[in-house]
């Protein structure tokens, strides 16, 4: 009773502002609504793991100094990052899709479009990271690892113990960038009806033709996640910075 | 001994650069004379597929020198001692480059109307107009970034040297600080180029005739799995070819400015 008396003075409110919540009123509307912002924190929060495991086996690839691992992720990451999302979303769903289909029968076709849309932008914000802690690795001075080798470190622990952390350190606000990227990319599960945010928000203003309202909310909605991911990013890299190396 | 260590697999990187590139393309040029049925409906269908290219195109230059103008004077405006003046920029930036490009299409789509009256005269105002402007406002809001942070990173004592000199404010910038900025901020420029005609594509959920549009109703109409195979990977060729020569370019810029500003 005590919700639905603030839903109510929220939709009065904003009534005398010219915006149109009267949705948030009904159940079914509201809920379909509701049910899109949780879908897409949901996307939010599988893909960040994802997207980070998967980027640092990447980057291991790229770094690894074989050819026969570093050229087929150098490929990958090159076409990701030169082809645009939805087009990668759109062949991966219309046709590998399809060729799992065929292979066990539509019926049981175990994946989803929110797999795909988990796959798809997990997989290219990846290569994203990938080249951000490459980049990290290299940036290493050679220096540092000659004194670490001078200590008798093998080429191992140089890694574990040198390399790796102050890799870390200088990929972190590349990375942070690509996760607000990520957060950006998760709208395009639209193109295949996963009912996240903006696919959801179609539905209202097809029926109710408040766009900009629904917009409102949308570019606010955004705003406050990525300025959650940066503030976390900056925290982070407070948290972690050496004293005396970089800023 | 590092340095031949490090020139070998440079050498190599740029051969394997090289055939990435090409990659794509072979393997279009190859399936379709594998199979000519394939390749005959394919070349059938190219003009379509090159139309609704050139849309991106269009679109991509167009948002991006709209983005460019809005974006360095709402760059300008982010560092004006006036609060009235400033506070309303640095919202627009920040909500703005925050915000997923889908959702500005979306936005420019559904809230602008179909004609627009111009002295009275009814003006069609085009879907891909509209994206046009949904995907300039982020590229201005990442120019004004852009613009901001190159503006910042010219040191003070310039400005300075420049007042010394009898240069007004306005004058130092055009004449002193711009013109620097403008190296700094080709790199992250081109950047955004890239990811605007990436972002082209986003179009198509919104009805606008391009690539992907093209592609999906070309696939439609043909109902063959290996064409529709095909015809997206036409679509990525179509993208990289276009967009992997700006990261290139982007990277060996970056290169060179960061070995410059060591000296």
């Amino acid at each position: 009773m005590w919700d639905s008396g603030i839903t109510s003075l929220f939709v009065d409110l904003t009534n005398r502002l010219g915006l149109n919540y009267e949705f948030l009123a009904t159940g079914y509307e509201a809920e379909i609504w509701r049910d899109g912002f949780i879908t897409t924190l949901y996307l939010i929060a599988l893909l960040i793991p994802v997207s980070l495991i998967a980027g640092l086996l990447f980057a291991a690839c790229l770094t690894s100094g074989r050819l026969w691992l570093s050229a087929p992720v150098r490929a990958f990451v090159e076409i990701t990052r030169n082809t645009p999302t939805l087009v990668q979303l759109m062949f991966s769903f219309l046709v590998l899709n399809t060729f799992v289909s065929n292979l066990v029968g539509a019926q049981n076709n175990p994946l989803t479009p929110f797999f795909w849309v988990v796959a798809v932008v997990g997989l290219h914000i990846a290569a994203l990271h990938a080249e951000a802690i490459r980049a990290g690795i290299e940036a290493v001075p050679a220096s540092t690892v000659e004194a670490a080798r001078g200590i008798g470190f093998s080429k191992l622990q140089i890694l574990r113990y040198v390399e790796i952390p102050l890799a870390f350190r200088a990929s972190l606000p590349a990375m942070v960038n690509n996760l607000i990227n990520l957060v950006k990319l998760t709208t395009v599960g639209n193109a295949i009806a996963v009912s996240e945010i903006t696919y959801a928000s179609i539905m209202v203003w097809t029926q109710r033709d408040n766009v900009v309202s629904l917009m409102i909310v949308i570019l606010l909605f955004f705003s406050i996640i990525n300025l959650v991911v940066a503030r976390v990013g900056l925290w982070v890299e407070r948290k972690l910075a050496v004293p005396g190396y970089g800023l | 001994m590092t340095t031949v260590a490090l020139s070998e697999p440079r050498k190599s990187g740029r051969l394997l650069r090289n055939i990435g590139f090409a990659a794509l393309p072979a393997v279009i040029l190859l399936w379709s004379l594998a199979d000519l049925t394939l390749g005959r409906e394919l070349v059938q269908w190219l003009p379509y597929l090159a139309s609704g290219f050139l849309m991106n195109v269009v679109i991509s230059l167009s948002a991006m020198t709209l983005g460019t103008v809005v974006g360095t004077i709402f760059g300008i405006l982010q560092l004006v001692p006036y609060r009235p003046v400033r506070y309303p920029v640095v919202a627009y930036v920040q909500a703005f480059r925050n915000a997923p490009h889908l959702v500005l299409i979306f936005a420019t789509t559904y809230i602008f109307p179909f004609e627009i009256v111009v002295f009275g005269n009814y003006l069609p105002f085009p879907d891909w107009l509209k994206a046009v402007i949904g995907l300039a406002i982020p590229a201005s809001a990442y120019v004004a970034e852009i613009t901001r942070g190159a503006i910042l990173s010219i040191p003070t004592t310039q400005w300075e040297a420049a007042k010394g000199l009898g240069f007004s404010r306005s004058q130092a910038l055009r004449w002193i600080i711009l013109p620097q900025c403008l190296r700094r901020s080709l790199p992250p420029w081109m950047n955004i180029l890239a990811s605007i005609t990436m972002g082209t594509s986003l179009a198509s959920l919104v009805g606008v005739h391009e690539l992907l549009h093209a592609a999906t109703d070309a696939s439609t109409a043909v109902r063959r799995l290996d064409f529709t195979i095909i015809a997206y990977i036409v679509v990525m060729a179509a993208f990289f070819t276009l967009c992997y020569p700006i990261s290139r370019l982007t990277r060996r810029l970056e290169r060179r400015f960061n070995a410059g500003s060591r000296n």
